[in-house]
């Protein structure tokens, strides 16, 4: 028999936070519930549009933070 | 989580041996979680960038001077710093109201925002700026939520302890938050298309 699961199990398993054996039963049951399998759909789909949403800072900013790292290597010239 | 073949701590690890490129590796790797998490709190492009600065400044002191605890995950630490940044900002420029939980711990779910900026108004119409607009009017607890779960990467038992909720409520905080952006995006991208395309 499959065991049902709710939209916050969805969630869980889209952010990889079920078990082996839970991971196991979702997929499970995502094959044979339609309205479980649309709520995936839709909180994968979600995420993939967070992800997308990241800002990228200037390169400018990367490179200072990159040069302040390397200036803390420099030799002293006292 | 994504997979690297080089874990964050060996890079950690490398840097503390003088390997800059490992450092630029966990930059490069990191940087826009960092900026989004500090943007989405801030609101303004420009102190974003300042705070993400003074986040690695912070961090490549840490590690030269040999006061990183290795012991905690690298991301986690990391994520902190940036956050504490985002929240000290509002605390000088007092537009962020001091509120402690009962178990201690401070809060920014009563986060206020700064007003639009110039370059908000000018990238309204892109879907992506669109989203964080979004994720910023969603009510408090669920943009807390889903900022710690999708951009902070902590997991659903990690910001429970934190919130002071249960597994169950921060669960059906990030549903919501979800929900609503998936809602607000679907009548947007129609108002979108609609003006693109004009019947």
């Amino acid at each position: 028999m499959t065991k049902t699961f709710t939209q916050n199990d969805v969630i869980r398993y889209v952010y990889h936070e079920t078990s082996a054996k839970e991971t196991k039963e979702i997929e499970k049951a995502l094959l044979c519930d339609a309205k479980l399998e649309e709520i995936y759909k839709e909180v994968l789909s979600m995420k993939a549009d967070l992800n997308k949403a990241k800002k990228v800072p200037s390169d400018k900013v990367i490179n200072s933070i990159l040069n302040y790292s390397k200036s803390l290597n420099l030799p002293s010239n006292k | 989580m994504e997979k690297y073949k080089i874990s964050d701590s060996q890079l950690v690890s490398l840097y503390k041996n003088g390997n800059e490129e490992a450092f630029e590796q966990l930059l490069t790797r990191h940087k826009s979680r960092v900026f989004t998490t500090i943007y989405l709190i801030v609101k303004d492009n420009y102190v974003a960038e300042d705070l993400l600065q003074e986040t690695f400044v912070k961090v490549v002191r840490t590690i030269k001077e040999g006061r990183y605890n290795e012991e905690g995950k690298f991301l986690p630490w990391l994520m902190r710093i940036a956050h504490n940044m985002a929240i000290d900002y509002f605390r000088k420029e007092k537009r962020y109201p001091t509120i402690i939980m009962e178990d201690g711990s401070h809060v920014f779910n009563t986060l206020e925002f700064s007003e639009d900026s110039v370059e908000s108004k000018q990238v309204r119409q892109d879907t992506h700026a669109k989203l964080r607009e979004l994720i910023q009017e969603l009510p408090e607890s669920q943009k807390e939520v889903l900022m710690m779960r999708h951009y902070m990467e902590m997991s659903f038992q990690e910001i429970a302890e934190n919130t002071g909720v249960s597994i169950n409520t921060a669960l059906g905080r990030m549903r919501y938050a979800l929900i609503n952006l998936r809602k607000k995006m679907k009548q947007f991208n129609i108002a979108y298309d609609q003006n693109i395309y004009p019947k």
